[in-house]
């Protein structure tokens, strides 16, 4: 076992790490940009070394840096969280050549499966489903048009050079075929200079669902079940939630044997995710490789909480060279778990970030509650980052008791001095389509008007009155009918 | 006509009644702009609105009017002088790829506008002066 673990990140998953090292009588180093010298995680690991400004490129992205900083404390393995330098595979070779274990699949297994076109076609040797899709050899209209039609309206025709939505096209109809076709062109050859078109069969409504896996270094691979993400905004992930409303016990199994098969492709080693498409709902559901996740996701803590498996540790050990702890029969998910992700952002505003000092930050405690935060009161959300504030995971025994416990638990959570998502959350989880497990990727876009409806509203009296008391003390009471004037005359 | 209050629980935390029932409240920061936490809802209150309940962008101009973030001016969309309605964009900034709309919080004349097309502006500054 690792004597020594340095964390390759910040925020939460530092600190979530960091606490994974401590159960396990590791070492945990956290390493901070100049941002984050005051930052949580700086002041929960044994030790913490400075990596550079607060741009993430010249400190959390420095794969020097972050190697210098590991051999100065002689840290014997490295955990690089989420994002960062994940899914670089650069970046563990480099930790791979200084003799640094990186908890994480080998540098050419995040390569294959980073790239969309390789891991594509590796899937599909596999027998995996993907979305059905060509790019015709003859590159003329008829033959776009010829293609799209063998795969059957709709399908979506995007530039093969593609990227950012430019040029994508939804066809629907026999009469848009040409004229899509034909603008898809123009605009390809104007942003990437190349016109080569790619038609792909258009998943209407559909939803997201990923499978954890976990592979040894002694050819055992598992999978955790499933986790459904189909909730988002701008394209993020802010509900996740496990078992999916959407599958049947035998869909269930064919997913996971996919997830399996696609990580033995793959040689997967250590903690992954394979993210699915799911079209339709019931036994006839049918779901495509959309993409995998060769690093711990956001929303692991779902998972964690339905099979009692600690993902992180099991990372740990597997990197480790210990076998798996479990066989596949001995992984059985238990009740329900939801997670909601709390951003520094205005709901009212497009979410769009915001920075700034955290006034009073306060966690409810509560049973079958769990939260995984970055911040603390007093701390502060930095504009270098991501503006990601605390995961909120809700387990209960069933899916409609998670769901009340994670509304009661928000309420119960204030965070105050910067605007932040706490009350769109409450909003979409009381939504009755989400209540009834009626998710898309396309929810959050179709129901905003209903969600933020009346989040703007003027304060009540019982805001203006506990306004006034706040940073006065005592006790007071006022009449609702006399707002303002009179609440100096009534203070105790 | 009802009587509403306000017990101290502990530090900015509060027990609200309406002499019927009990909700608990969170409160933090200066008299200018007092945060508060109320009914799974945050309202940003400040007392100088001549007793009208503050709502969320009138109860502070400042902040309303501000990027929230370091920003590029995209546009300006008024000029001095100018009427506006609330919910009228005045300008458009763009940070993170993102385009950020400042809109009117109120009905109002454009007093001065304080930055420029391509400026880049900091959090916190009001970029128009709304009368």
């Amino acid at each position: 076992m690792f004597r020594r673990i340095l964390i390759a990140n910040r925020g939460e998953i530092a600190v979530r790490v960091i606490r994974a090292c401590r159960e396990l009588g590791i070492e945990p180093v956290a390493v901070y940009s100049d941002a984050d010298a005051g930052a949580l995680h700086v002041s929960l690991a044994d030790r913490a070394v400075r990596i550079g400004p607060a741009p993430a490129v010249d400190s959390y992205l420095a794969s020097d840096a972050v190697l210098a900083a590991a051999r100065e404390t002689g840290a014997d393995a490295i955990h690089p969280g989420y994002g960062f330098l994940s899914e670089s595979h650069d970046f563990a070779a480099a930790c791979a050549a200084a003799g640094v274990a990186f908890i994480g699949p080998p540098a050419d297994v995040i390569a294959r499966m980073g790239s969309k076109i390789a891991a594509r076609q590796l899937i599909s040797q596999a027998g995996v489903p993907v979305v059905p899709g060509d790019t015709p050899s003859g590159q003329t209209d008829d033959a776009i048009a010829a293609a799209a039609r063998r795969l059957g309206l709709p399908v979506l025709i995007k530039p093969s050079e593609g990227g950012g939505g430019i040029g994508m096209k939804r066809v629907r109809e026999e009469s848009a075929l040409l004229p899509a076709i034909a603008q898809s062109r123009r605009e390809a050859v104007a942003a990437f200079g190349d016109g080569t078109l790619y038609v792909e069969r258009l998943i209407d409504r559909p939803r997201h669902v990923e499978i954890q896996v976990l592979a040894d270094h002694h050819g055992h691979v598992i999978h955790l079940f499933e986790r459904e993400c189909s909730l988002q905004r701008r394209h993020q992930k802010i509900v996740e939630e496990t078992p999916s409303p959407a599958l049947t016990p035998g869909l269930r199994a064919r997913m996971g044997d996919a997830a399996v098969a696609v990580a033995r492709a793959a040689r997967y080693l250590n903690a992954g995710t394979v993210e699915f498409l799911l079209e339709g709902t019931g036994e006839r559901a049918r779901f495509y490789f959309l993409e995998m996740n060769t690093r711990l996701q956001v929303e692991h803590p779902v998972t964690e909480q339905a099979t009692g498996i600690d993902l992180v540790a099991a990372q740990i050990r597997i990197a480790a060279g210990e076998p798996l702890r479990w066989s596949q029969s001995d992984v059985k998910p238990r009740g329900h778990a939801i997670e909601v992700r709390v951003y520094a952002e205005d709901p009212l505003r497009d979410h769009f970030p915001q920075a700034g000092p955290i006034l009073l930050y306060r966690e409810p405690s509560m049973p079958g509650i769990r939260i995984d935060a970055g911040v603390a009161e007093g701390g502060g959300i930095s504009v270098h980052y991501d503006p990601m504030i605390a995961k909120l995971i809700a387990w209960a025994e069933t899916r409609d008791a998670a769901r009340r416990r994670a509304i009661e638990a928000l309420r119960a959570y204030p965070i105050l001095g910067i605007r932040t998502n706490v009350p769109f959350l409450i909003r979409l989880l009381e939504h009755p389509r989400f209540a009834a497990g009626d998710l898309d990727t396309g929810f959050i876009d179709a129901e905003r008007p209903a969600i933020i409806a009346g989040l703007d509203a003027d304060p009540p009296p019982e805001v203006l009155a506990v306004a006034e008391l706040n940073g006065v003390g005592g006790h007071f009471s006022r009449t609702v009918a006399d707002p303002w004037q009179s609440l100096r005359g009534w203070r105790v | 006509m009802s009587d509403i209050k306000v017990t101290a629980l502990g530090e900015g935390h509060y027990r609200v009644s309406d002499g019927e029932r009990h909700q608990l409240a969170w409160a933090a920061g200066p008299p200018s702009a007092r945060w508060v936490f109320f009914d799974g809802r945050v309202y940003v209150v400040s007392p100088g609105s001549s007793g009208e309940a503050a709502s969320r962008h009138a109860a502070h101009d400042d902040m309303a009017l501000a990027s929230p973030m370091p920003a590029t001016v995209a546009a300006v969309a008024v000029a001095p002088g100018q009427t506006v309605a609330r919910g009228d964009v005045l300008i458009m900034l763009e940070a993170m790829k993102m385009e950020l709309p400042i809109i009117a919080p109120r009905d109002g004349r454009v007093r001065s506008v304080a930055c420029r097309p391509g400026e880049l502006v900091q959090p916190g500054v009001p970029l128009v002066d709304l009368e």
